[in-house]
């Protein structure tokens, strides 16, 4: 069945089968291999794409149910070319080691940033605690978190 | 897996769920549903995708009547500042669901449906006199709410039916509700133990409460007999133990991976009593509006 959905602000018709979730759509009929492939039960977060600007996991939404509907993924955040500030932030900071749950703590913290532009530490820690982490500790991805946050606000 | 039916009318999809009753079910947030699916817990032929029927969605609140679409998310629950206002149990209870992904996906509906016995909504919903609104082959009924919970994963929905609404009593003033649960881990952890307490008072005196519990029987539990130990007093300390030693009384707790049986019931007799004391504190005007309590109830000045 096709449908229509809009990915990093381009429009899509395509078609997908019933079982194929969102998470499977973005990278293997759109190529966007940011999102990553984790636990496939909500529990990591690694597939944490932005659904009309709220996270969401996206190996347990249907492809078919977003029909009509915009997604953001870890692509979708930079601006002309450039590191979005929360992607900027991360690298500056060294907040990945492998790197596997950075576009899904990336996505993650930019809804955060969106809804709380200023949030304390323990808003960040709650705000990703659906993101797991197996290298960092967490604390420097907190510290890239904190710092994007002051960092002055983009148009969006 | 399974085929995707998309009803554009809540009559479509209760005239397909009844026409295909044992091979189709509702799926929503999916955050229960396909992760269910995906392991083999179930094995339907078709998915029945809700969400085009937004209107399933609205919350309206009404004088002293809260209803809850059955597609009304648990974020959505969270973020509601009258909510954290008049039913500070339902919004405690949200915000620890899963996590903020979870939550976005997750909906009311299908956080009751499912029936894991340790859920987060039925204890907070049903210390706010719940009602549930069903739609099937037959039309439309209501039940209370501790009647759709049949045992762990089973509902008392008949085939073909679906949950549509929740209705709650949330008065304005002179009441006060509160969750609260004990876990292993802080965030995205099904509750070893799980309370929500309600109180309304006259003055300082309690004229009517509730307490309900999650996680320690195969449903959840609304303990009238530990809620009269409460009416008609100060919610004193002595009064709010009593009501947590007969609910520890009255659960049935498991023995698993989130705690032992014996635990699990000493868990329910002290947070039984914290849920009272910062339900009567809400209600009687003494907690600040729209604040959350601690998780696990416990206040600075008890933790010194």
């Amino acid at each position: 069945m096709r449908f229509d959905l809009t990915v990093n602000g381009d429009p899509y018709r395509r078609e997908a089968a019933p079982d194929v979730t969102l998470l499977s759509f973005l990278r293997d009929v759109l190529g966007l291999t940011g999102t990553k492939w984790g636990c496939m039960t909500g529990d990591c977060g690694a597939c944490t794409v932005l659904l009309d600007g709220e996270p969401v996991v996206s190996c347990l939404q249907l492809a078919q149910q977003v029909r009509g509907r915009a997604v953001t993924t870890v692509e979708g955040l930079e601006r002309e070319g450039e590191l979005g500030a929360v992607q900027a932030a991360f690298v500056s900071n060294g907040a990945a080691q492998c790197g596997f749950c950075t576009p899904g703590m990336i996505v993650a913290a930019e809804a955060l940033l969106r809804r709380n532009p200023s949030p304390t530490e323990a808003e960040i820690r709650e705000a990703l605690s659906g993101n797991l982490c197996r290298c960092t500790g967490y604390n420097k991805i907190v510290d890239a978190v904190l710092e994007a946050a002051q960092a002055p606000a983009e148009a969006t | 897996m399974p085929e995707l039916f998309v009803p554009e009318s809540l009559d479509d999809a209760v005239a397909f769920l009844a026409a295909h009753v044992g091979s189709a079910l509702p799926v929503a947030g999916g955050t229960d549903v396909l992760i269910d699916a995906r392991v083999g817990r179930t094995s339907p032929e078709w998915l029945v995708d809700l969400t085009l029927l937004r209107s399933l969605a609205d919350t309206q609140l009404a004088g002293e009547v809260l209803r809850l679409g059955g597609l009304a998310t648990i974020r959505s629950l969270e973020l509601d500042p009258e909510l954290a206002r008049r039913a500070a149990a339902l919004v405690e209870a949200a915000r620890v669901l899963g996590s903020v992904q979870i939550r976005t996906m997750a909906t009311v509906g299908g956080n009751l449906c499912h029936a894991t016995p340790s859920a987060e909504m039925p204890p907070a919903l049903l210390v706010h006199d719940a009602v549930a609104e069903v739609a099937g082959p037959g039309g439309e009924r209501s039940l209370p709410l501790g009647e759709l919970f049949a045992g762990p994963g089973r509902t008392t929905l008949d085939p073909g039916e679906l949950l549509t609404a929740v209705s709650l009593r949330v008065p304005a003033a002179s009441a006060g509700s509160c969750y609260l649960r004990q876990t292993v881990r802080w965030s995205m952890d099904l509750a070893g133990v799980g309370v929500a307490a309600s109180v309304e008072v006259d003055g300082t005196t309690v004229t009517r409460a509730r307490i309900a519990l999650g996680a320690v029987a195969p449903v959840p539990l609304l303990v009238d007999a530990a809620a009269d130990a409460v009416v008609g007093t100060e919610c004193s300390a002595a009064d709010a133990e009593e009501a947590g030693a007969r609910a520890a009384a009255a659960c049935s707790p498991i023995t698993d991976a989130r705690g032992t049986a014996e635990y699990r019931r000493q868990v329910v007799a002290v947070l039984v009593p914290r849920a009272l004391h910062i339900s009567w504190l809400r209600a009687t005007g003494s907690w600040p509006a729209g604040v959350p309590a601690p998780i696990n109830g416990v206040l600075p000045r008890d933790a010194a």
